[in-house]
């Protein structure tokens, strides 16, 4: 009995050792230091473009020394949205998906910025005008864009050079035929691809389409909020053209093709070391480029626009970052400074604009003398303020619509589906349901 | 109670006995009471409670983020009527109750049977089938889906040395499924070893009186062999469809990184099911509705639609038992 | 068992040598046997092997269609450990899996001697109750589970979501697999024992305390070996719980991330892959008897 109440013992102590370190761990973590106020920013660069981060946000606290700033990355919207639902959340949030605003304006998880706006006089003009649709969801502004991105052609000149191609498609039967040209099989193996249109490669090819949206004209939604993919032929051009240039290749080719690849945002990007001839990727590449493969011979250009529309060249699809503050912080009044100087201070935009190379957000930080000039970035800076340039529409059901879209792009590039027209019928039925199902019509 | 008491008990008049034997089944219950409260406080508040909160909760949307908003019946009219991932992960679910895991226990079965048979290294055999067993779920994922990378992966390498042509296994809606069920086989470790054990005891003097009557061993293995296992069959095929209904992990981890080696585009995607729907299984499906989507009060609709199915399909598998299994009579 | 069950009342029978060809049969099978055995055995250990192959090469190498290393990269183990917090994610599983067990058997065993050897009214159904919650699919309980957590860290201003705490408390009220097993193994004491006891005048607490606890070493030994390796293997609940706290992430859910914080590399993720895998399967080596013993004891007693 004794031994038994022994060993029983032992363990319970050692329980409620391990059960007081952890405690304490989690605790510790949570407390304030008595001098200074902690503010936490989450945010979802990571590696390089974190540290770029970090090096903007140390001018800020250099500025406030009785603010500690700790900066976590690699955040994504899982973990905001569960953070705050726990009531964990940090100071400041930012997300690269300005598609969820719907959500966390909609349902009040990043707070209203507009008092604060009122309060300090900050003007809406200087943000352009489609960053301001993508950080506000009816009426409710509860988001600030913080740097822009746009999507543009790269192009890999030696391999333009050496297939005799003079300069970058405007249109798209310029880019299937540069494309047919500039690979290179051998067999039925693809070494060299001219352009891959898989939706779902890398961050170019959103399932969704709302990075080619732009180039076709094609609107997803109606002034009313419903869906017409089936309705606007935009649509049907632009999925004919992505599945005839697809099976030009041979599906099971592409996939095994890209199942071979390096990782989008390592050094073995396929672009970067000389697989991929043209690629849509975001401005960001040219800071990732200058990086990893400084010597590669490129150009940027505007992606090629659809045939019948040759006068929209120059535009692309734009979004960006969104910066907020998420409900039930402590510290909203110094969050709200830091989050009004990372979004309107030119210094604190061009000099993180310069380090990650994403376009500036803000009218006057966009001619700041303190952006370092690059030709190649300068394509995604006009790309930008292009007019025909567009940005994908909000809900409130957050991005389970793009998740439907992307369903059936995927399948009917992989051949699987009979009739285009009945299935974007089809998939419209099922937008629909699914935004009165879960709340908030389609925003045009 | 203690002999003792109830000694004592007997010397004393009618009615201080029948006091002292009330004192006694207060004290029985009470001890019941105490050895049982765990469970009942663990029953209760993790089981009984959140059965009824799903409940009501399925009637409501509801994001965690606000108040809940009633609904009635509309989340059910979605799930059954409107929603265009419902009845692919039924689908999917089911394919795999009713092929991967006859496959698991047919594989089990089979591994035990040779193990049985072997006269050399039974022991260092049965260490090698028992590992892959021991591999964490998402560690043995990764592996897999690495080897099966159709490009670079190993066995396509190896198959392409052959001459064959390899599939694009994870890559591919029609062999993803397939290459979770090879993952599922490589672990059947557990059952193996409870097959073997089984196997081994089925009484000798059975196979010798079959043996005599003229069976050979295909015969033998019919009759003798598969009816005194059969509890043990029972057990393996009600374990693997809790299993499959569970069925999550390796779900999971394989889509995110199939569809990280096809896209390569970082986590902002949701790739659940990857590729086609093809590995989004009913359990995946709660997953990203309640927490992908935020769709709580959905989530717990599609939870009590699989406690009813849970509920059903256990209860026809242990009914249909009766007709197939037979207890040799030990202790229950 | 042994070739010669003689039954009672008969003289005994010697065995006659079968004749050659039946010999030669038995052996032939007995070959196509070992065969067909070795041949699955080196497909079952044949993954173990490519996953070390390729844990020793070059991120490119891994990528390219070599199947042997060229060099051996030994550092990639020691990579793995600058490139991941590997030791804090051992330190999270730890501590899950110590004190999901610790409580597990704790609470466990009562119950299951209580509904064994006691005998009251509601003893079945309490038992049907326990193998009904056995079948269920967490995936049933686990939304109004993450809220009532959520809310009850609202309301105490303590993060239970985004700790170990949902992982670890719900062991110590007791666990249906635990129960069911402790409970069929408790079924197979002899009544002796605990009669004997009870004439020493022994409470029925302290029969459970000192004989039946000593009695049923075994299968607490194994119902504990399971514990720990289900909490050590658990993926659903902790990615649910832990997901947005990386500080807290247990091995499985590192592992599961690791590609995204860092790029697919391949060699690196299955060098990290063999890592996880690493301390199982010495587990196993250590305590092979335990365990087969353990996984035996499920089927056959249940």
């Amino acid at each position: 009995m004794r031994r038994v109440t022994g060993s029983l013992l032992a363990a319970l102590v050692l329980g409620a050792v391990l059960a007081a370190a952890i405690t304490m761990g989690s605790a510790h973590a949570g407390a304030r230091s008595a001098k200074k106020t902690t503010l936490t920013v989450w945010v979802g660069w990571s590696a390089r473009e974190l540290r770029v981060f970090k090096g903007v946000v140390a001018d800020y606290q250099k500025k406030h020394p009785e603010l500690n700033i700790k900066v976590v990355g690699s955040i994504n919207d899982t973990k905001i949205t569960n953070a705050i639902r726990s009531g964990n959340a940090p100071d400041v949030v930012s997300s690269f998906t300005s598609s969820m605003v719907g959500v966390y304006c909609g349902t009040g998880a990043w707070i209203n910025l507009q008092p604060y706006l009122s309060k300090d006089h900050v003007s809406l003009n200087q943000f352009p005008k489609t960053t301001l649709y993508y950080t506000q969801f009816k009426g409710k502004r509860c988001a600030l864009p913080l740097l822009a991105d746009s999507y543009g052609l790269y192009y890999n000149k030696t391999l333009f050079a050496k297939a005799g191609i003079s300069s970058p498609p405007k249109t798209f039967s310029e880019l299937t035929a540069d494309a047919k040209k500039l690979t290179q099989r051998s067999g039925n193996k693809i070494k060299v691809i001219g352009y891959d249109p898989y939706w779902n490669f890398y961050s170019g090819n959103f399932t969704d389409m709302t990075n080619y949206a732009p180039l076709f004209g094609a609107q997803y939604y109606d002034s009313k909020g419903k869906a017409v993919l089936a309705s606007r032929y935009a649509w049907s051009k632009l999925l004919r053209w992505q599945k005839s240039l697809i099976d030009y290749y041979g599906y099971s080719n592409v996939v095994r093709f890209q199942a071979g690849l390096g990782d989008e945002f390592s050094a073995s990007n396929a672009f970067e070391i000389g697989k991929i001839a043209m690629m849509m990727d975001g401005e960001w590449r040219v800071a990732f480029i200058k990086a990893e493969h400084p010597t590669l011979n490129y150009g940027t250009a505007p992606m090629p626009v659809d045939d019948a529309h040759k006068s929209w060249y120059g535009a692309g699809a734009v979004n960006g970052t969104i910066i907020g503050i998420p409900k039930g912080g402590h510290n909203v009044d110094q969050a709200w400074e830091l989050v009004r100087w990372l979004t309107t201070n030119d210094h604190a935009l061009a000099k993180f604009s310069n380090g990650i190379r994403n376009v500036p957000s803000t009218r006057s930080s966009g001619h700041s003398k303190e952006l370092k000039p690059d030709p190649r970035f300068a394509t995604f800076v006009r790309i930008f303020n292009n007019p025909h340039s567009a940005t994908a529409p909000i809900t409130g059901a957050g991005s389970a619509w793009n998740t439907l879209v992307g369903r059936f792009t995927v399948k009917w590039q992989a051949g699987k589906v009979k009739s285009l027209h009945k299935g974007l019928v089809t998939l419209d039925k099922q937008i629909d349901k699914l935004n009165a199902q879960q709340g908030g019509g389609g925003v045009p | 109670m203690s002999q003792g008491a109830v000694a004592q008990a007997a010397r004393l008049p009618a009615t201080a006995r029948r006091r002292a034997r009330r004192k006694a089944a207060w004290r029985r219950r009470g001890l019941v009471l105490l050895l049982m409260s765990p469970w009942l406080a663990g029953f209760s508040i993790f089981f009984g409670y959140p059965l009824v909160m799903s409940g009501y909760l399925s009637l409501t949307h509801y994001d965690l983020l606000s108040a809940p908003q009633w609904r009635g019946f509309a989340n059910y009219h979605y799930l059954f009527h409107d929603d265009p991932q419902f009845w692919p992960g039924v689908r999917n679910t089911l394919w795999f109750i009713g092929i991967a895991i006859p496959l698991q226990v047919a594989f089990a079965f089979g591994i035990a049977l040779m193990l049985a048979r072997a006269k050399l290294g039974l022991g260092f055999f049965r260490t090698i089938f028992y590992l892959p067993a021991l591999a964490p779920p998402v560690a043995a994922t990764l592996g897999f889906v690495y080897l099966l990378n159709p490009a670079t992966g190993p066995v396509n390498i190896i198959l392409g040395h052959l001459g064959i042509h390899g599939p694009l296994w994870f890559q591919s809606p029609g062999w993803a499924k397939p290459s979770l069920t090879l993952l599922q086989i490589w672990g059947v470790g557990n059952a193996m070893v409870i097959f073997l054990a089984a196997v081994l005891d089925v009484p000798q003097h059975l196979y010798e009186s079959a043996e005599l009557d003229g069976a050979g061993p295909l015969r033998r293995l019919r009759w003798v062999t598969l009816p005194t296992i059969s509890p043990v069959i029972l057990f393996s095929v009600v374990l693997g469809v809790i299993q499959g209904l569970q069925y999550f992990t390796q779900a999971y981890v394989a889509a995110n990184i199939a569809a990280g080696q096809a896209s390569q585009a970082g986590d902002t995607v949701n790739n659940l099911g990857y590729p086609q729907d093809s590995t989004l299984f009913y359990p995946v499906l709660l997953y990203q509705a309640a927490f992908v989507n935020n769709f709580m009060g959905y989530a717990c609709a599609l939870a009590m639609v699989l406690l009813v199915v849970a509920f059903a399909v256990t209860s026809v598998i242990l009914w249909n038992s009766r007709r197939w299994v037979h207890y040799t009579g030990s202790a229950r | 068992m042994s070739s010669a069950t003689v039954p009672l009342g008969t003289r005994s029978l010697t065995r006659r040598r079968p004749p050659a060809s039946v010999r030669r049969q038995r052996f032939l099978v007995a070959v196509a046997n070992h065969a067909l055995l070795i041949a699955a055995a080196i497909a079952f250990l044949a993954p173990f092997g490519f996953i070390v192959l390729t844990a020793l090469m070059t991120n490119d190498q891994a990528l390219s269609s070599h199947l042997w290393p060229h060099p051996f990269r030994w550092q990639n183990f020691a990579d793995v450990f600058h490139q991941a917090p590997i030791l804090r994610w051992t330190l999270n599983t730890m501590i899950y899996s110590v004190l999901a067990t610790l409580g597990l058997v704790i609470s466990s065993v009562p119950v299951a001697y209580a509904l064994a050897r006691l005998h009251w009214r509601g003893r079945n159904a309490a038992f049907l109750i326990v193998l009904i919650a056995l079948m269920l699919p967490p995936q049933v309980t686990v939304v109004p589970l993450y809220v009532m957590w959520t809310k009850l860290g609202q309301a105490i201003g303590f993060h239970f979501v985004g700790s170990l705490w949902p992982l670890i408390i719900p062991n110590w009220l007791g666990d249906a697999f635990s129960i069911f097993l402790l409970r069929q193994f408790f079924l197979t004491i002899p009544d002796e024992y605990l009669d004997a006891a009870r004439v020493d005048g022994c409470g029925e607490l302290r029969i459970l305390t000192t004989v039946v606890a000593r009695l049923a070493k075994p299968a607490i030994a194994a119902v504990a070996l399971f514990s720990f390796l289900y909490t050590f293997n658990d993926f659903f609940l902790p990615l649910l719980y832990t997901g947005e706290n990386p500080s807290r992430w247990p091995l499985q859910v590192g592992l599961a991330q690791f590609r995204s914080l860092h790029q697919v590399q391949w060699n690196l993720t299955m060098a990290a892959t063999l890592l996880v895998m690493a301390p199982v399967i010495a587990l196993f080596f250590l305590a092979q008897r335990a365990f087969i013993e353990g996984v035996t004891l499920t089927g056959v007693k249940g």
